[in-house]
């Protein structure tokens, strides 16, 4: 399908230089003369390489069709992670290094959508959230109270994050996968 | 759209209270009169590439069409012309088109300032001080972005030809000649069909030049852009390149500033141009400010001024890669 660069956004196939690339970040830009623009970073989902590219906002960029199906996460290895479509049984792989940062956020046996174009993987669908108990972290000393003042804490996937002070180890906490970043814990 | 409240965001909105404070204070104790400005106007300073917020005013039966103002511009300068000396604004200013992303909203908040008897690389003088000013009131001699370090020491200076030179590898000869910079730019892997110099230039500036700018521990100064960007600056006596100058940091564009064009009839020349560029491009059809031109014909003495955009320059000293993260409330 052809479609204006103006109109690209993130999440979008594209066909960049015969390979497909996933698109990261799509900022309109209109540089005070001339065309406006459309600033990307793509990812390239054979390497994982990414690179910045400048569009003109009105030119014609191939985008590719490509189905999510959610399947189940099951475990990864150095290279690569592994999912199963439950309703076929079919096994797929996708590198890590397309998958990039996103993987140390996800446990295994959870749902996740991963992108399908002619039957072959392409990508994950990263969550919006995940939910990850904390299994390391240190106890806030008292008496800090510097607002916003964050610490270490070990995530049950194996990352490290930073979080709140007042964040307890066996406690539940939200991170957004894309960002690495805390967004609020689970009450109880 | 929504309106979303971001009360995490406090401590980088009290970063940016205090650029604010520290500009405010460095251009009042250098001489500039603080300037409270409409944001509606009845007529505007055309402009081919950037799209309005056109209203209305309304009263019994009467109707009168206003814009939201996209620069201050076209107040400021006819101040300096009544003589109001050296000035600055600091508030909102609109850009239709401009859909929100990291860098724009289109909603904005604006610094222009303009100092008489002074061209482009006086104003340069006078930012990097004033840069200077906000970092000693932060309490910060070196800034930390996004684990690069910007000295405020001196600017990096590169004029846009040495610029394209060192980082597209495309000569002085080929960047003043449209044919030879069109051929160039196709053999880089450019579409060109069915586009301008214009339109190209920007292309490879954006994704060849700019990713460098600011990069080397330093703001960058890039300055004498093709006539074919001056918009409102004076030409340079060699006629190919107009005084003005963009600065970056850390990658990011932070202001333009011109050496002021003076010439009336050059600027009703450029304005009725730029109205035509309008038109064609089927942007909203607003009122031409004939005012601007009569107010050059009094006689606008030699000056420089700057637009910057000041959420950016907030950006950098909160650390933050986002418009919004400066925000508590935002439009999205």
């Amino acid at each position: 399908m052809k479609v204006n660069a103006g109109n690209l956004k993130k999440g979008d196939f594209v066909l960049y230089q015969s390979q497909i690339w996933q698109v990261q970040k799509a900022d309109f830009y209109s540089p005070g003369k001339g065309s406006a623009l459309m600033k990307t970073r793509i990812k390239n989902l054979l390497t994982g390489k990414n690179i910045e590219f400048t569009y003109k906002s009105n030119e014609t960029v191939e985008t590719i069709e490509v189905s999510s199906v959610e399947m189940q996460y099951l475990y990864k290895d150095s290279e690569s992670l592994y999912f199963m479509d439950e309703r076929t049984y079919n096994q797929y792989t996708v590198p890590i290094t397309v998958v990039g940062d996103v993987s140390q956020f996800i446990k295994e046996g959870e749902k996740m959508f991963v992108y399908l174009h002619d039957e072959k993987p392409l990508s994950i669908r990263p969550p919006m959230s995940v939910r990850l108990k904390i299994i390391e972290a240190e106890d806030a000393a008292k008496g800090d109270t510097v607002s916003g003042a964050k610490k270490p804490a070990k995530l049950e996937t194996g990352v490290t994050i930073m979080v709140p002070l007042f964040v307890k180890v066996g406690e539940t906490v939200i991170v957004n996968p894309e960002t690495g970043e805390y967004v609020e814990r689970v009450k109880v | 759209m929504d309106i979303h409240i971001n009360k995490n965001n406090i401590g980088y909105y009290s970063t940016y209270l205090t650029v604010e404070k520290a500009i405010q204070q460095y251009l009042q104790q250098n001489g500039y009169l603080k300037i409270d400005l409409p944001v509606l106007s009845p007529t505007l300073v055309p402009e081919s590439y950037l799209e309005v917020f056109e209203t209305e005013f309304k009263y019994l039966n009467n109707r009168e069409k206003l814009y939201l103002t996209p620069s201050p511009e076209l107040f400021l300068k006819r101040l300096l012309v009544s003589g109001i000396g050296n000035c600055y604004y600091l508030g909102k200013a609109f850009r239709n088109s401009d859909p929100n992303a990291t860098l724009h909203s289109f909603e904005f908040t604006m610094l222009e300032f303009y100092k008489l008897k002074a061209d482009y690389m006086d104003i340069a003088e006078e930012v990097l001080n004033m840069l200077r000013h906000i970092a000693a009131i932060i309490k910060k001699s070196k800034i930390t972005y996004q684990n690069q370090t910007i000295s405020l020491d001196k600017w990096e200076k590169i004029s846009v030809a040495q610029a394209f030179d060192k980082y597209a590898d495309i000569s002085e000869a080929e960047l003043f000649d449209k044919e030879l910079f069109l051929k160039k730019a196709k053999i880089k892997g450019f579409r060109t069909s069915g586009y301008t110099y214009e339109d190209i230039f920007s292309q490879i500036y954006t994704q060849e030049i700019e990713v460098n700018l600011g990069m080397n521990g330093y703001p960058t100064l890039i300055y004498d852009y093709p006539k074919e960007f001056a918009a409102l600056a004076k030409l340079n006596p060699d006629g190919k390149t107009s005084q003005r100058f963009e600065f970056y940091m850390a990658g990011v564009e932070i202001g333009d500033c011109y050496s002021e064009l003076t010439d009336w009839q050059e600027q009703e020349k450029r304005f009725s141009e730029e109205a035509g560029k309008r038109t064609k491009s089927g942007k909203i059809e607003h009122p031409i400010d004939k005012g601007f031109i009569k107010a050059l014909q009094y006689g606008l003495d030699d000056c420089a001024g700057i637009a910057i955009g000041f959420e950016r320059l907030s950006m950098i000293f909160a650390n933050v890669t986002s418009i919004d993260r400066l925000k508590l409330i935002t439009i999205r």
